[in-house]
């Protein structure tokens, strides 16, 4: 029982990182973000990259890593998803696309066979007689705190306020003087920041391997429906029912039928409730 | 004569807010009804009510005698309602004779060859013959107006809803439109209902008019005694809407 | 009147050449080369017709035909069917999918209807590996028999039910149905104060469009002789909307050249071997920036207008 409690919370909080990513770029830019996977994937690989060939440290490592992937996020969002605004399905295959080429490059780089990301922590704790990986229980903690701290920075800081004007309505924000371009910018290098940051934390426990953005995208697809398009609440909340969800099946049933667990739950909140639990947009 | 269309106790609200209450009126084939009222009076929603695009919490519509409670708009439309939009809506992406075409497949057992010659006949009388080729984005929004009612009237309705058609356009644009409704309602014998604010042009057209306010119906006579109906003028003027006592006035 | 013409000489001399080409240079490595971009032509029209049409574009494509290719991996190797059963029964089990997946998800707005779809195409694959016993797992079904025994008449088989499918949808999309689709991406709710049940018409051509990629993938079973939940995966959705892309969307007839053309592309950067993927990947976005409204069609609408001129 107190397995379940704690895989689950380590399973949700990766998937709140992901999430929140996914719907905070939704719900600023209206971009539905395929490559937000890829994002994930090369936090991955960064932090492996560096400290095994580059033989960095692996707090630098992943610092870096982080880094770089926020900014190819930007780049990406600037060069090649900016002139498709007009469509979101044009975004959506350019995005797409864009997760294809970078699994190629991965492929072609580091071959198919699963990489090794080291952990932070390599010991075992032992909390009430279940043991748990220290690995685990940072990527827990780290994922709290970043979610945490995102939010603070939304609603304490000025920049958090030209944020939140920018998702109600870019025009208006224009007119107060506010970039709005700048701030789809800013909000894709967060949104990868993050998703890099699940990569990099998640990676010493999940396996890395250059198909690894898929699975990430699907479930934050179900959790952002599930909890509502734009809401970073509701995906928090989505993101712990799917993560304890998956949790249990795993341990009840099987592990091959977690990831089917996501997308059941995408297709019956589509068919029931198609604006999920908080949506401010629903989906048709 | 029965009823064309007959409404009884028609009721919706929306969260707090009671957009249509407790409205019930009834309109006899061949008339030009008008429905008159502020912004925000719920004329459109009363539209969206009986087209069956929203539901409504209470009353009936009973249309040719066939109550029209929880049926989907297409089947609606199919059974002789057409209507038009606030902002034109033409399909993009397809010719002027495409959209026609289109207004009329959806009657019952639409299609065959006969389609064809009535598109073109329809666009003839709107005055949009020989530009039946054209694409819709490249119509002034007039021509689009005149498209958005040669597609309604592609579906031989009994009933056509026309909501606010003369917005948007220039004086000699809405005396031309107007002629084109009185046209079609006397070649046709079409029931007409008819949403607008230009009320000069409003009043020259319709036989009879229902005034909303705040979704309930304050007045309902013919358009001189609407005029000086001291509902009606509390409902402008309460609004601050000075402009629109001139035009009660002169019309 | 004049167009029709040319439209017909064209198509002719397309099958002709077609037909020809393996005469001429023979070699079962050429046949089997314009067998696969033959059904790569039949999923590419089958995807142009639904999404081409109503503007929805559908992202899990290879869900159809991964149903359609067990279905005939099935039917021929657990079942003992003969061959000629796999087709009919593919495309009734690609359209019993279509419906129960497209009542639920067609309500929904494009990207999410195109995600929806894609998350079915991965849940189906998932399902494929869970129950491996079944299914056979990651190897898949193994031992199909070939429909034709001779590759040649096989391709023929292919090429003459790319030329019937194209027709068949073709015709519809120039037909009311083809009005209709369009219209139904032009804008829903007038469609429906018209008169129109848009419901039935979309679920309609999904499952039309299902249909025939799941034939296709019958096709397929019967002549790669194994399926695999490869079948099911993303690139493969993304390889025929690219085909899509590079024919024309929504003119029908392009596609297929979009399909030859790409398979015959990839065939020839075989050398690059591993880099194959990424080529294409990178051709995906390069045309979505600068050929958005592809290749094919727009030049065959070209040739067209410079033959009607001399007239």
């Amino acid at each position: 029982m107190l397995e379940i409690l704690i895989h689950g919370a380590v399973s949700s909080a990766i998937y709140a990182m992901l999430a929140v990513g996914f719907t905070l770029i939704f719900g600023v830019a209206r971009i539905l973000n395929l490559a937000h996977g890829t994002f994930y994937a090369l936090g991955a690989y960064g932090a492996y990259f560096f400290t095994s060939h580059l033989k960095l440290p692996l707090f630098p490592a992943a610092l870096l890593a982080i880094a770089l992937v926020a900014v190819f996020g930007v780049v990406v969002e600037k060069v090649l998803v900016r002139p498709m605004r007009r469509s979101q399905l044009a975004v959506l295959m350019i995005t797409l696309a864009v997760a294809l080429v970078v699994e190629q490059a991965l492929f072609l780089t580091f071959g198919s066979e699963y990489r090794n990301v080291p952990a932070f922590v390599d010991t075992k704790f032992s909390i009430g007689g279940v043991d748990v990986g220290g690995q685990r229980l940072l990527a827990l903690g780290a994922s709290v705190t970043l979610i945490a701290l995102l939010w603070i920075f939304i609603q304490r800081t000025r920049l958090g306020s030209a944020i939140l004007a920018v998702s109600q309505d870019p025009e208006a924000a224009n007119y107060m003087g506010i970039p709005s371009d700048r701030i789809f910018s800013i909000v894709m290098g967060i949104s990868a920041a993050l998703a890099a940051a699940a990569g990099v934390l998640a990676g010493p426990f999940l396996t890395v391997q250059p198909t690894m953005w898929l699975l990430p995208i699907v479930k934050a697809f179900a959790i952002v429906i599930v909890g509502g398009l734009g809401s970073i609440p509701g995906s928090i909340l989505a993101a712990l029912m799917l993560g304890y969800a998956e949790t249990i099946v795993g341990y009840l049933i099987s592990t091959s039928w977690t990831e089917i667990v996501s997308v059941l739950a995408t297709l019956l909140m589509l068919v029931f409730r198609p604006a999920g639990m908080f949506g401010k947009r629903a989906a048709f | 004569m029965s009823a064309l269309i007959e409404v009884s106790g028609l009721s919706k609200h929306f969260g707090g807010l009671q957009a249509v209450k407790d409205v019930s009126f009834a309109i006899e084939p061949g008339e030009i009804v008008g429905i008159l009222g502020p912004n925000g009076a719920g004329k459109t929603t009363l539209y969206n009510l009986l087209t069956g695009f929203i539901p409504y919490d209470s009353g009936s519509v009973v249309f040719k005698g066939r109550d029209l409670r929880g049926l989907a708009p297409y089947r609606i439309a199919g059974l002789g309602i057409s209507r038009t939009f606030q902002l034109c809506r033409p399909f993009v992406g397809m010719t002027v004779f495409e959209n026609v075409i289109v207004g009329g497949l959806g009657a019952s057992g639409g299609g065959g060859s006969g389609l064809d010659a009535h598109a073109h006949a329809l666009l003839k009388q709107v005055g949009l013959a020989g530009k039946e080729q054209l694409a819709v984005e490249t119509l002034s929004y007039g021509d689009q107006r005149r498209l958005e009612i040669a597609r309604a009237l592609a579906a031989k309705p009994a009933l056509l809803l026309l909501d606010e058609p003369f917005a948007g356009l220039g004086s000699g644009e809405i005396a031309d439109l107007s002629a084109l409704i009185r046209r079609v309602h006397a070649d046709q014998g079409l029931t007409v209902m008819l949403i607008e604010h230009k009320l000069h042009e409003f009043m020259r057209l319709v036989g009879r008019v229902i005034a909303l306010d705040f979704g309930e119906i304050i007045a309902e006579g013919s358009p001189e005694d609407i005029v000086r109906h001291p509902a009606v003028i509390e409902a402008y003027i309460g609004r601050g809407d000075a402009e629109a006592e001139e035009q009660t006035n002169a019309a | 009147m004049f167009d029709k013409r040319i439209d017909y000489a064209g198509a002719l001399g397309f099958i002709a050449f077609m037909a020809v080409l393996p005469l001429v240079f023979g070699g079962n490595y050429l046949i089997g080369v314009l067998t696969v971009s033959v059904i790569y032509g039949i999923w590419a029209v089958s995807w142009d017709f639904m999404s081409g049409l109503t503007g929805r574009e559908n992202f899990g494509h290879s869900l159809f035909i991964g149903v359609g290719a067990y279905t005939a991996g099935f039917l021929n190797t657990t079942f003992g069917f003969g061959g000629w059963w796999s087709l009919p029964a593919a495309m009734l089990m690609a359209m019993l999918f279509a419906v129960v997946i497209g009542l639920p998800t067609l309500r929904l707005k494009g990207p999410y209807f195109a995600l929806a779809m894609l998350s079915s195409a991965v849940i189906m694959q998932r399902l494929m590996l869970i129950f491996w016993e079944q299914t056979g797992g990651e190897e898949g079904i193994n031992g199909i028999e070939p429909l034709i025994r001779s590759q040649l008449g096989f391709y023929y088989f292919a090429l003459a039910s790319l030329v019937l499918v194209t027709a068949l949808l073709l015709a519809l999309a120039r037909s009311h149905w083809g009005l209709i689709l369009r219209a139904i991406r032009g804008d829903e709710a007038t469609c429906q104060a018209a008169g129109i049940n848009v419901t039935f018409y979309k679920i309609a051509s999904l499952v039309i469009s299902a249909a025939f990629a799941g034939a296709g993938g019958a096709l397929y079973a019967h002549y790669q002789l194994q399926v695999s939940p490869q079948l099911f995966a993303v690139v493969t959705s993304i390889t025929i909307i690219t085909m899509v892309y590079v024919g024309g969307m929504a003119s029908i007839y392009g596609p297929v050249g979009g399909a030859i053309l790409l398979v015959l592309l990839t065939e020839l950067l075989r050398n690059f071997g591993e880099w194959r993927l990424m080529i294409y990947s990178c051709t995906l976005i390069l045309i979505l920036f600068f050929l958005p409204n592809g290749l094919i069609a727009p030049t065959w609408r070209r040739v067209k207008a410079k033959l009607v001129r001399p007239e």
